[in-house]
């Protein structure tokens, strides 16, 4: 008896083997389409600017008598100490710019597969929730990671090689530990903040709008309640200053606004497990059209 | 159809579309914000008159000069074209008897009165709860509009500005923010006429001075080497700039092809 | 008959890729299917005459004006695009009403036309509902119904039957047939040919940016008659169903499958051929497993006629 077959397609008769990691391909794709954006390489490729002033700034430290006469005065402002770290990861600029790196990065992680539907695609395939939030978040761990872990850790071994010795790291032996522990939260936190604002809208420009206007709202607020209470407890509202107070606690620094730490980790936590519940209810792989 | 009467059309039709889509709803509730905020601060400093017309300036500066009307226009600013292309919808107006500078002004300007209504309204009820005091004060209300004016015009000049970063950039939110949030901040720190080389330079010109309120960090900084120009002429500059840049983005729109993702 | 729509020498580039090539082209009052593979230019073709995109060289006029930054033309143009695209806030009902405000039409008129529209397009008893709740055939009718309310004298319909049913297809081309009843001029694009088949005999055959053929539906029959034909038999006796046909004359070319079980014939005259088969087949007792026709597609046609 003939066999009905349908035109055009065969069985593979192959063996079909489970991926160690299934979210992989997600993180890989969503890598190579931040890089394929125009303008995103020359964002990102400036995101590096201030670790190369930090490099500069070790570089400088070991040649202060040759650098006496341009920084006359300044040698405190070139002790190279957990405080140097600490400032070069905490500081404004650094995570203003990585911030808009993700932005135009990644604010289209999951807003781009709303627009085209693309969540039916995905868990039509053998993949979990978690997977395709891990392979997500992912994307977003390699930029941050990249702007922080890497160059913080280069630069303690750049210290070490300009220094000529151990003695930095003898001193400070956790001081890697703090790197990687502030580059975790750092990325744990980002992870959250940007995909729960992905998961808002199909429109990824209003995505990018979203990603930095609430970062930038959130320290207008913050200003603006510290000039009405004059308490330094309203720095909790803003997300810069809790990365800074969290920041300065891991790298062994007095915060710079007189709040316990413990409260900005709190805070930044209570975010956390917002994100995770509305991103729980936000991708489904079928949508409901009301 | 004459171009006025298409100008009118396109304004009414989008003026109708931009208060359903939920991003204004979004934006509505952001403009909230400063209105929580003064109820807030009438419980705080009650009776207080004197701090409360600062704080309300400090709110006027940072909040609505800095951010919010920023953020608007830089939204709505680049969506006059750039959300007809990405949603693929401009097909339906470009095959329409519409002059092509109809369309960008007529959205320009359905998208700015919804801007400056959201403005207006956040502005008032913040300004009247603060000062609810001094009801019977004509000055008051003099005060209240010459800020709402100022955030008029802010208004017109910041979104003709990102109009014609829409008109002209695929990807015209990147620049936008830069120049929003990072050139009109940056270039206020910087001495002589450098500061001319920005529209809030201009606005801030049309607020009165203050020096430094001693408040939060954030505040303190944006008044800080203002070199002020003359109302008039700042007012005159924001109408140059709103007028040229409108006109170079309908320039833009006539003589550009825009070309869908098919 | 003067020419409702013209193009001359009609040439776009997207970069580096040609998207028309050269193309001249008069197109009558009546309807006139533009037929074509996708991507062989039909909607660039489309966007040039509606004034959506400019000519890199030569000119596309309508009723004598080019299209390209002269929106009065567009009284005249009635354009349904091929996207699924709309402002998803809407109603059917909005949607129609706004786009009509944009002819400077009276309030009452404007609503005169849309009820119009709507009934036509049997969309009366949805306008009130999102348009983002319609299902694909209800925004495809909707889509026709904006390019009609205005009553234009020129329809331009971009694969207006795409993800319609059969019972909303046979309504569409009614539609279309009572608009060139009335006198007017319809321009619709398709790559499947019995639907264009359905709407008009006067056929434009475009492939990779250029006109292939122009005429009627018999002269394009004609064509495909005169193309060679690819049957595919699998069989268990492949050599032994050749040798039975390999003396007949309407039989161009024998060749046998990778596999060793197929016979592909080409023949100029397909109905023949089946016909002989069926008796060739019951006469030899050869089990026959499977019988397809790589070729009997557009594609096929287009790639003869490009060879030709």
């Amino acid at each position: 008896m003939a066999t009905v077959r349908e035109k055009g397609y065969s069985h593979w008769d192959g063996r079909l083997s489970e991926r160690r990691f299934p979210w992989w391909p997600i993180t890989r794709t969503g890598i190579q389409l931040a890089f394929r954006k125009k303008r995103f390489k020359f964002i990102f490729a400036g995101a590096f600017i201030p670790s190369f002033v930090c490099l500069a700034g070790l570089y400088i430290s070991e040649r202060l008598e040759d650098f006496k006469t341009f920084l006359r005065g300044s040698d405190r402002l070139l002790n190279i100490n957990p405080k140097y770290f600490a400032t070069f990861f905490t500081n404004e600029a650094l995570l203003f710019l990585i911030v808009l790196v993700l932005a135009i990065g990644a604010g289209g992680l999951i807003a781009d597969d709303l627009k085209h539907s693309s969540l039916q695609l995905y868990f039509s395939r053998p993949l979990r929730k978690t997977d395709y939030l891990l392979g997500k978040m992912s994307v977003i761990a390699f930029f941050v990671l990249i702007l922080t872990a890497v160059p913080g850790l280069i630069l303690i071994v750049f210290k070490l090689i300009f220094a000529g010795s151990f003695k930095f790291l003898l001193q400070y032996p956790w001081l890697p530990l703090s790197v990687l522990g502030y580059a975790a939260l750092l990325t744990v936190f980002l992870a959250f903040y940007v995909m729960l604002l992905s998961a808002l809208s199909k429109n990824s420009r209003y995505v990018v709008i979203l990603i930095f206007g609430a970062y930038i709202f959130s320290n207008v607020l913050y200003g603006i309640l510290q000039s009405i209470f004059r308490t330094p407890y309203m720095a909790l509202f803003s997300i810069p200053a809790n990365l800074q107070q969290a920041g300065a606690f891991l790298f062994g620094q007095t915060p710079p606004h007189n709040v316990p730490a413990i409260w900005s980790f709190a805070v930044l936590a209570a975010f956390c497990v917002l994100s995770a519940v509305v991103l729980g209810r936000k991708i489904r792989s079928v949508e409901v059209i009301k | 159809m004459t171009a006025a009467a298409s100008f009118r059309q396109v304004l009414g039709f989008f003026a109708f579309l931009g208060r359903k889509t939920g991003k204004t709803r979004v934006f509505a509730i952001l403009g909230l914000m400063p209105v929580a905020l003064a109820v807030i601060v009438r419980v705080v400093l009650h009776g207080r008159a004197g701090l409360m017309a600062a704080v309300f300036t400090d709110i006027l500066m940072v909040f609505f000069l800095q951010f919010y009307i920023v953020i608007l226009a830089l939204f709505y600013g680049t969506s006059v074209t750039a959300e007809e292309v990405e949603n693929r919808t401009l097909s339906y107006l470009l095959t329409r008897p519409l002059p092509k500078p109809a369309i960008v002004l007529g959205k320009y300007a359905a998208y700015t009165l919804l801007m400056f209504a959201m403005v207006s309204l956040s502005l008032a009820l913040s300004y009247f709860i603060m000062n609810a005091a001094r009801l019977t004060d004509p000055a008051l209300y003099l005060t209240f509009l010459g800020y709402l004016g100022v955030l008029g015009l802010g208004i017109l000049a910041y979104t003709a500005f990102f109009t014609f970063l829409g008109t002209l950039l695929k990807r015209a939110i990147i620049v936008g923010l830069v120049f929003g949030f990072g050139w009109e901040n940056v270039i206020q720190y910087f001495p002589g006429s450098t500061q001319r080389f920005s529209v809030v330079h201009y606005l801030k010109s049309l607020l009165p001075y203050r020096p430094m309120s001693g408040g939060g960090k954030g505040v303190a900084l944006l008044l800080f080497r203002l070199e002020p120009t003359a109302p008039l002429a700042a007012v005159l500059m924001l109408a140059v700039i709103t007028a040229a840049l409108l006109a170079l983005a309908c320039w833009i729109f006539r003589t550009k092809e825009y070309l869908t993702e098919d | 008959m003067t020419a409702v729509i013209a193009a001359s020498n009609l040439s776009k580039w997207y970069g580096n890729v040609l998207g028309l090539n050269d193309v001249s082209l008069e197109i009558e009052a009546g309807i006139t299917g533009l037929l074509g593979p996708n991507g062989a230019g039909k909607s660039t073709f489309m966007k040039l005459i509606t004034g959506q995109m400019k000519p890199a060289i030569g000119t596309v006029t309508v009723r004598g004006i080019k299209t390209w930054n002269n929106p009065g033309v567009f009284r005249e143009i009635g354009f349904c695009p091929e996207q699924d695209v709309f402002y998803d806030e809407l109603t059917g009902w909005q949607f129609l009403t706004g786009l009509l405000r944009f002819y400077g039409y009276a309030k009452s008129e404007i609503r005169d036309r849309a009820d119009r529209a709507l009934d036509i397009v049997d969309l009366s008893k949805d306008k009130d509902r999102l348009i983002r709740g319609y299902s694909r055939g209800m925004r495809q009718r909707i889509k026709f119904a904006q390019a009609i309310a205005h009553d234009p004298g020129i329809l331009i319909l971009d694969e207006p039957l795409s993800g319609l049913d059969p019972l909303g297809k046979r309504k569409l081309i009614r539609l279309v047939k009572e608009f060139k009843s009335q006198g007017r001029t319809v321009l619709v694009s398709s790559h499947v040919l019995p639907e264009i088949e359905a709407l008009t005999s006067r056929i434009v055959l475009i492939h990779q940016g250029k006109i292939l053929a122009q005429g009627d539906i018999p002269f394009i029959r004609e064509l495909i008659e005169a193309h060679p034909h690819q049957i595919s038999v699998r069989s268990s006796e492949p050599r032994t169903l050749a040798a039975r046909f390999v003396g007949d004359p309407s039989i161009q070319k024998m060749t046998f499958g990778p596999d060793g079980r197929t016979l592909i014939v080409e023949t100029h005259k397909r109905d023949d051929f089946f016909g002989r088969l069926t008796g060739v087949v019951l006469e030899a007792g050869i089990e026959v497993e499977e019988i397809t026709s790589p070729d009997d597609n557009l594609q096929a046609v287009f790639e003869y006629l490009v060879g030709k």
